[in-house]
This record gives C-alpha cells, sequence and structure tokens, in this order.
C-alpha cells in the first residue's frame, strides 16, 4: 500500500516507467519490459517502506523522500574532469571507471583491457551471458521495494564480467557522480559477474559536486562470485550534504568463493540506508563483511545485512562499527540465517557502537535464525563510551582532550581498516578519520 | 390456565429434580464474548461499578485490536466467540487413593520428588486428616496478617481492599496494551492480590501457600503485586507437576509495582500440557506479565522455567522508572515435539544509573522451535544506565529451530550496553568424554543441559530448583540417541 502523502510521487514514477523504454531502447527489450512491469507491480503491493515496515523500523525513508520535489533523471550529463580528478585516491595504481548518475563515461575513463574482461555500459551488454543469467536473478531484492523500484525504473550502470581465469592486475577504481541542475531521484543498476576463478579488487567512491540541488540516489548492484573466485569489494561513503543515497548490494557466492565486503560510510550525507545481502549457494565458502560507519550532525546512517547460509560447511564474520557524533542517528540490522541444510556452519557477528555526541542514538538488531545443529554461531552487540581509564592514561601522558578521543577512535576503527588489503586505500582512510575527528 | 400451570410445574419439577447440581449449572455462562457476558461476570463477583467500567473499556479496545502478525510462528485459529467467559470452579472427580491414578503420573511424580500429600493434592485425591490443607493456609494467613501482608484472591481483594486494587490495577499493563490483556482486562476470572506494606520483608515464599491452595484460577487469571518501600517478596507461580487443563488458550496478566527501595522476586515454573506427538492439543501460553520499579533502588526480578504448552509466547517486562533501579530477567525455554517458545523481556531503562541484567538459555529438541525476543531500550534521562544480556541457545537434533531476535535502542552516551548471544549443539567430544567415564547418553546430556542451565535455576528458590532440574531431564528424555 502506498500511503497518501507520498501518492504524487508514486504516480510520477508509474509514468515514468513507460516513458523509459523510450530513452534507452536497449534496456526495453521484451524481456526486459516483462521485468521492469512485474517489479513496478510488485512495488505497488509492497509500498515505499514506512516505520511499520520490520526492516525499516528504524529509518523513516518517507521523510527524506517528501523533503524536496524530486524528479527522475534517467540521463548523464557532462562533468568536469578536475571533478572527477578530485576523487583520486593519492598513490592508487588503478583503473578508472566514471559513471555520472550511472552512465559509464568512456572518454574520462581508464578501463582494464584484456582478454577475458567485459567491461561497459549495462545498456551495451543486455545479451551478455553473464547479464541474461543472473540480471534481476537475486530473490533477496523481490522483499525489498526500493530495489524493486530500481529494477522498474533504471536508466544504466556498470556492467562486469571476468570470463573464468581471469585477474585483473589492478584494482578498479569505480567512481559515482551525481550530478543534476534540480532535485533528483536517479535509479543506478549495475551487475558484476565473476565466473570460476576469477578474481578482482573494486574500490567505489561516489561524489555529487552540486551544492544547491539535492541527488536522492537509489541504486542496485547485483555480485555474483562463481566457483573459486574472490571479489574483494570496498565500497567508500564520502558523502555530501545535498547527497542521500539508499544503496543495495545483493551478492551471491558459488562453491570455495571468497567475497569480502568492505562499506565505509563517512560523515556529511544526511541519510544513507545499505542494504547487503549475500546468499551462500555452494559450500566451503567465506564470507567477510566489515562496516565502519562515522556520522555526526543530524545524519542518519542505516545499515541493513543479511547473511543467507543455504549450504553447508561455510564461514561467514561480520564485523560493523559505528562512532556516532552530534546529534547523529546510528541504525545496525544483521541478520543471520542458517537453513537446516546448512550444517556446520560457522557465523559470527560483531556491532560495536561508540556513542560520543549526546544526542546521539543506536538502534541494533542482530539476529540469529537457525535451523541446523551442527553449528556455531554468535552475534554480539556494545554501545558505550570510552573506557575512563584509557582516556586518563592518554590524558596524563600529556595528550589534549581532542587528540586524546581522535586516538581512541582510530584505534576502535583499526580492526577495520587494518583488514583493507590496498595500502594506498588504506592509508587514505585513515587519514580521512583522522581529519573527522580533528574536526 | 391449565397450560401455565403446567409450565410453573414442570419448571418446580426440574428445579427439583436436579437439585443441588443445578446451582452450578447456573453459574455457567453460554459461550460468546459480549458486553452482557461482562457485565454478568462483574455482577457475579460482585463488583463495584469502577471495576466493571474499566472491563467494559478493556472490551471496546479488544473489539478495535486485531492479532498481531510479527511472531515467530503462525499463530493457531483461535474462536474467542467458542469460549465462555465464565464457569464457577468445577468439582473435581475425587479419588479415594493414590493406586486409581494414572500411573505414567505417578512416575513422573516420583521422579520430581514431589511429597506424597502434595502428589495426592495434585491429582485430587481426598487428603487424609494429617494434611489439612485448609488449617496450614490458616496458619499461613495468621503470621501474614500479623506482619501487615495482604495476600489474597483477586475477587477478595476487590471486596475488601478496593482503593488498593483500583489505584493499581492496570498501571503497568493498561487495558490497551495487547489484545490479549485487553480480554484478560474484560473478562478475567480471578487471580492473586499482594500487598507487602513498609518496611515488611515477607517471611516465607508467597509460593508455599499457593502451591496447595490457588488450584483453577483459570485462563484468564490477574495478578497484581505491591511492593511497597523498603520491603522484599518472593513469589512462585505454577508448579513443576505436569497439569492438563481444558481450556487451551491461557491469557494471564501480572502486574508488579516496586517502590522505593523494595524488591520483588517473581519466579515461574510452567509445565503445561504441551500436545502430543505432532502439536495437537496442548495450552496456548499467551501472558502479559510486566512490573515497574517506581522508586528509588527499588528491583524486579523474573525468572522462568518454560517447559510446557503448546506455544509459550510472554515477555516479562520490567520499567526501570526510579533512579538506579535494577531489572533482572533468568529464563530457560526448553522445546521438543512440535512446541514453540517466543519468549524474552524488555527492559525500559527510564531512571538514571538504572541496571538490568538479562540471562536467557534457550534448548531446542525435536521439532521444537524457539526464539528469544528481547529489547533493551535506554532514554534519553537514563546516565549511566548499564545492561548486560546473554542469550545462548542449545540444539539438539537437526529439526529443531533456534532464533534471536534482539532490539537494542540507546539514546543516552553515557549508558553502556552489551549483548551476546551464541548458538550450538553439544559438542561430540562432551558426550564423549562422559560417556567413556560410564555414563550414559541420556545422563550425559542431562548432566549437560544442567550445567547449561544452572546460572538460572540458582535464582530459583531452594525447593524448586531442585525441582526444576529434575523436571528438563525427564522433559528431555528420550531426545538423545
Amino acid at each position: 500500500m502506498t500511503s497518501d502523502m507520498i501518492l504524487p510521487f508514486y504516480q510520477a514514477l508509474t509514468e515514468d516507467v513507460n516513458a523509459l523504454s523510450a530513452q534507452v531502447p536497449a534496456l526495453a527489450t521484451d524481456t526486459l519490459q516483462d521485468i521492469r512491469r512485474k517489479a513496478l507491480e510488485r512495488f505497488s503491493t509492497i509500498g515505499l517502506p514506512t516505520l511499520k515496515t520490520e526492516a525499516w523500523r528504524y529509518t523513516n525513508i518517507q521523510r527524506y523522500l517528501k523533503e524536496f520535489p524530486y524528479e527522475l533523471l534517467t540521463t548523464a550529463a557532462a562533468v568536469a574532469e578536475d571533478v572527477v580528478n578530485s576523487t583520486a585516491i593519492p598513490e592508487l595504481d588503478c583503473y578508472r571507471v566514471v559513471l555520472v548518475n550511472g552512465h559509464l563515461q568512456a572518454d574520462q575513463s581508464t578501463l582494464p583491457e584484456g582478454k577475458g574482461i567485459t567491461i561497459g555500459a549495462m545498456s551495451a551488454n543486455t545479451t551478455a551471458t553473464g547479464f541474461v543469467t543472473y540480471f534481476n536473478e537475486q530473490q533477496h531484492l523481490a522483499a525489498e521495494s526500493m530495489a524493486q523500484l530500481n529494477t522498474a525504473l533504471f536508466a544504466d550502470g556498470l556492467y562486469i564480467e571476468l570470463a573464468a581465469n581471469t585477474v585483473v592486475d589492478k584494482p578498479i577504481h569505480v567512481v559515482n557522480v551525481y550530478s543534476c541542475t534540480a532535485h533528483a531521484f536517479i535509479q543506478p543498476r549495475h551487475l558484476w559477474v565473476l565466473n570460476r576463478n576469477a578474481a578482482a579488487t573494486i574500490i567505489e567512491t561516489s561524489i555529487h559536486p552540486e551544492t544547491a540541488t539535492i541527488a536522492f540516489a537509489n541504486s542496485v548492484l547485483e555480485t555474483v562470485v562463481m566457483e573459486n573466485a574472490e571479489l574483494w569489494h570496498y565500497n567508500i561513503q564520502q558523502g555530501a550534504e545535498s547527497f542521500r543515497e539508499v544503496h543495495t548490494t545483493a551478492a551471491q557466492q558459488h562453491k570455495d568463493s571468497r567475497y569480502h565486503h568492505f562499506n565505509f560510510t563517512l560523515p556529511n550525507t544526511p541519510f544513507t540506508r545499505n542494504n547487503l545481502s549475500v546468499a551462500l549457494k555452494g559450500s566451503h565458502t567465506e564470507t567477510n563483511l566489515n562496516g565502519l560507519y562515522i556520522a555526526s550532525k543530524h545524519q542518519h546512517v542505516d545499515n541493513h545485512t543479511f547473511m543467507d547460509h543455504i549450504m553447508p560447511d561455510c564461514n561467514s564474520n561480520e564485523l560493523y562499527k559505528g562512532v556516532l557524533l552530534d546529534s547523529s542517528n546510528g541504525v545496525f540490522t544483521g541478520k543471520i540465517l542458517v537453513h537446516q541444510e546448512a550444517q556446520k556452519t560457522n557465523a559470527f557477528q560483531q556491532n560495536n557502537n561508540l556513542l560520543l555526541g549526546t544526542k546521539a542514538d543506536i538502534n541494533s538488531q542482530p539476529q540469529l535464525e537457525i535451523y541446523a545443529d551442527d553449528v556455531k554461531c554468535s552475534h554480539g552487540f556494545t554501545a558505550g563510551q570510552f573506557s575512563e581509564e584509557s582516556m586518563f592514561y592518554l590524558r596524563s601522558r600529556g595528550i589534549g582532550e581532542d587528540a586524546a578521543k581522535a586516538l581512541m577512535v582510530n584505534a576502535f576503527s583499526h580492526d577495520i581498516t587494518d583488514a583493507v588489503k590496498v595500502p594506498a586505500l588504506q592509508h587514505f582512510l585513515q587519514e580521512q578519520i583522522a581529519e573527522i575527528m580533528n574536526n | 390456565m391449565i397450560n401455565s400451570n403446567e409450565i410453573i410445574d414442570d419448571i418446580a419439577n426440574k428445579e427439583y429434580e436436579f437439585g443441588f447440581s443445578t446451582d452450578i449449572e447456573m453459574d455457567m455462562a453460554p459461550p460468546g464474548l459480549n458486553e452482557d457476558i461482562i457485565r454478568f461476570i462483574s455482577a457475579k463477583k460482585n463488583e463495584p461499578e469502577w471495576l466493571l467500567e474499566w472491563r467494559l473499556k478493556g472490551f471496546a479496545a479488544f473489539k478495535k485490536m486485531e492479532f498481531p502478525k510479527w511472531q515467530h510462528f503462525e499463530m493457531p485459529e483461535l474462536d474467542l466467540q467458542a469460549l465462555s467467559y465464565y464457569a464457577a470452579p468445577k468439582k473435581k472427580v475425587q479419588l479415594n487413593s493414590l493406586d486409581e491414578v494414572d500411573p505414567e503420573l505417578l512416575a513422573t511424580f516420583a521422579k520430581l520428588g514431589i511429597p506424597l500429600n502434595e502428589q495426592k493434592a495434585l491429582t485430587g485425591v481426598a487428603v487424609d486428616a494429617v494434611f489439612d490443607s485448609v488449617s496450614v493456609a490458616t496458619t499461613f494467613k495468621g503470621k501474614l496478617k500479623e506482619m501487615g501482608v495482604i495476600f489474597c484472591s483477586f475477587g477478595e481483594a476487590v471486596q475488601e481492599h478496593p482503593d488498593l486494587v483500583k489505584k493499581y490495577l492496570g498501571s503497568v499493563v493498561p487495558h490497551t496494551d495487547n489484545i490479549f490483556a485487553a480480554l484478560n482486562a474484560a473478562v478475567f476470572s480471578d487471580g492473586s492480590f499482594v500487598y507487602i506494606p513498609k518496611g515488611v520483608r515477607c517471611p516465607m515464599e508467597l509460593s508455599t501457600y499457593f502451591r496447595i491452595n490457588a488450584q483453577n484460577t483459570g485462563q484468564f487469571e490477574r495478578t497484581l503485586i505491591i511492593a511497597d518501600d523498603n520491603s522484599y517478596v518472593s513469589y512462585l507461580e505454577g508448579c513443576t507437576a505436569p497439569m492438563r487443563d481444558e481450556n487451551q488458550l491461557h491469557a494471564a496478566v501480572v502486574e508488579l509495582v516496586a517502590m522505593e527501595h523494595a524488591e520483588i522476586k517473581y519466579s515461574t515454573v510452567q509445565n503445561w500440557y504441551p500436545g502430543d506427538k505432532d502439536g495437537k492439543g496442548g495450552i496456548y501460553n499467551f501472558v502479559t506479565k510486566r512490573g515497574i520499579c517506581k522508586g528509588t533502588a527499588s528491583k524486579i526480578s523474573w525468572t522462568q522455567v518454560e517447559t510446557g504448552s503448546a506455544i509459550t509466547w510472554k515477555y516479562p517486562s520490567v520499567i526501570l522508572q526510579g533512579d538506579h533501579s535494577e531489572g533482572e530477567f533468568y529464563s530457560v525455554a526448553v522445546v521438543r515435539n512440535k512446541q514453540i517458545a517466543d519468549t524474552g523481556t524488555k527492559i525500559h531503562h527510564i531512571g538514571k544509573g538504572t541496571k538490568s541484567r538479562i540471562i536467557s538459555k534457550g534448548i531446542s529438541a525435536g521439532r521444537g522451535d524457539n526464539s528469544y525476543r528481547g529489547l533493551v531500550s535506554v532514554g534519553p534521562r537514563a546516565d549511566n544506565a548499564r545492561n548486560f544480556t546473554q542469550c545462548d541457545s542449545l540444539l539438539i537434533g537437526n529439526q529443531c529451530g533456534s532464533h534471536t531476535f534482539p532490539y537494542i535502542e540507546s539514546r543516552n552516551k553515557t549508558a553502556m550496553i552489551e549483548h551476546e548471544a551464541t548458538t550450538s549443539k553439544i559438542g561430540e567430544d562432551q558426550i564423549f568424554y562422559l560417556n567413556q567415564r560410564g555414563i550414559d547418553s541420556e545422563k550425559t546430556v542431562a548432566l549437560i543441559v544442567n550445567g547449561y542451565v544452572k546460572e538460572v535455576l540458582n535464582q530459583l528458590p531452594m525447593e524448586f530448583a531442585v525441582e526444576a532440574q529434575k523436571l528438563l531431564s525427564i522433559t528431555l528424555e528420550g531426545s538423545v540417541g
């Protein structure tokens, strides 16, 4: 059910779906139109999330959607080279993929080349095997109305497919530029497929250069990690005051694969919601989900994760840490579902929070749902302050209060930053954290 | 004229014909839930006008509500109109000696170590002169009265202490709280009322008395316990003996109020009929239990051992309103066959320096489904609040389920909250170790389970702790091997 207040917005969206087919004919094939129509139907059945939607009980998305008169934006505008360059991670030797509102800008990108590497716009790859097999295949997307909306409305995105045994030699830096001249609602859609024995490291950052117009991105990324493949995915949400984001990642892993996901949410963006789900479709997999969120002012950061243990003998580790400053709100939901067949599962989850702002708050729902008996599963949660002893220790050695705090936050986030395997990126993140704490 | 005379004669004869038992028949309300029934119940109990109005308000709230959908089990179909909401206590079939009792039941009693006289009381065997429950009760009552403790049935309290009842009834669990609480408010039959005056430490476990006397309290019981300043009371409801009951739905309400420096310890041992192997029959135990720590440095502690019922669905909660007040929740929930437990607690930290501790131990066997669902919320005023939560689950057999759904909300930066949950099965190495020392698998499991739940059982009054331990072993019999 769509609530009354959001109705005009919703009606506009329905019209947009019909208009879309004319704009990007490649993404309006019969099959895709059918998928889009079904997604829209599904969206209108579940409706926009409300506070009564269990998965959204601590996040009022309608509040953010109603904040400005958003219009659906499906096109890209040229973005100055220096804007793109400003996102570069110092001393990182990498390939660069520039996407403006989800549309690939080939002339500003340095794409990896070589046998077995397919990288390009979704609209240019609708006949690729990976696209045909895996597009919109993730069941977890069906339950999420924002993802359904994306399926119905997406205009383009990044398609990556690595053939079997293909290893990309350098990290791929995906620069998501969201650029608009009026308040815009943007729907990028990506699909990354790593076939058997393939490996890649992908770093995502985003930038919204305008300050007067608000960009609301509702992006969906599907990743497929096939047998014995390995994907390192870093998503760095640096944020801007004029940016809002719902980011849905649905991953699936097959036999013997490794998937490492890092999510860094840094201050400024008033509203961030990250949906992350991993479906384990093969045995003997390894999954590491790491998250660090540092929120300030009235920022609202919601991390919603779902580990779906379908097959036996899989390991998953999840660690999310949060630092909540000023009047920020943090939300964490971590669900581990172990199916009856998934014996010998090891699944661990930890969520630690530092509440530093007087009006900051944290709502957490770590969940275990277990139907197999030969498993080891646990979750842990903490919320609190620096220990007085540690603060006293630092202060007694002549370190000022602010510097001591910055040091402690650095130490607190170390578990996450230490796991970053790209040295330049690790250094960059540590600098960012230090800078936030010094301001 | 002749006709009407005949009718009059008929009626006269009928009354004569049925004699004494007619009275009981008349005390039975027809099935159905409506305002008339509520008025009927209220009139039968000779209740004051305000109580009737409160019942009607509860009914009005009930009519507006729907059954919840968020629980982790399929809601059984309940036809609330098919129930009869008032029945005078039924006469139990009196047996002459224990020889007539079901031998299986006696074997269970023997394993639990229940004294012979209590066995008789529980099975409805006529009690001999040596063990006169009435006189025991009178002795207890006299002692309590001396100290100013009020402990009586709810109906009695309404008649004799209307001011206290009026002041506190619905103050912790309002009639609008949830659909079952609303239903209970409308039709509650009876229950217990306890008031501990200022500075009094209740000299005995109120359970002892309760256990002998308060049988058949009915399916919509209501308990209200008030501990005034600096007082202490320990209360135990239920018993370890398997209880069979004709009422399938139990929607009780328990309200606890602790004033300054008062402490209430509430223990529950629940072993209602769980239904057969396929989960047919069995009690639905949908209870609303909540306590409020109103005064400074007050304390409420819930301890529960839940082994029975087809569905156990309850969240004994504590509102920590007074500064430096303390809430505790200790729980053992065991499910086997097709039993379901969705239980846990809610702790609301409102006052400064409030503390809470939650220890939940779930055991799932067979095709049972066990969920811990809990809320810890810390309000902006609750400076230096402290919470520790641990919920562990033990899985026995590969068809059971065990789930944890905690909700943690912190709005205060000085609060410290810790939550920990683990799920695992009994290690094969542990079983092997004990087997190798000549302990058979069944006893091994009992031993490990008892170690696992010790932290909770230690909170029970001593004699019940021993029984509860035995109860767990019996419940899990045949689950392994």
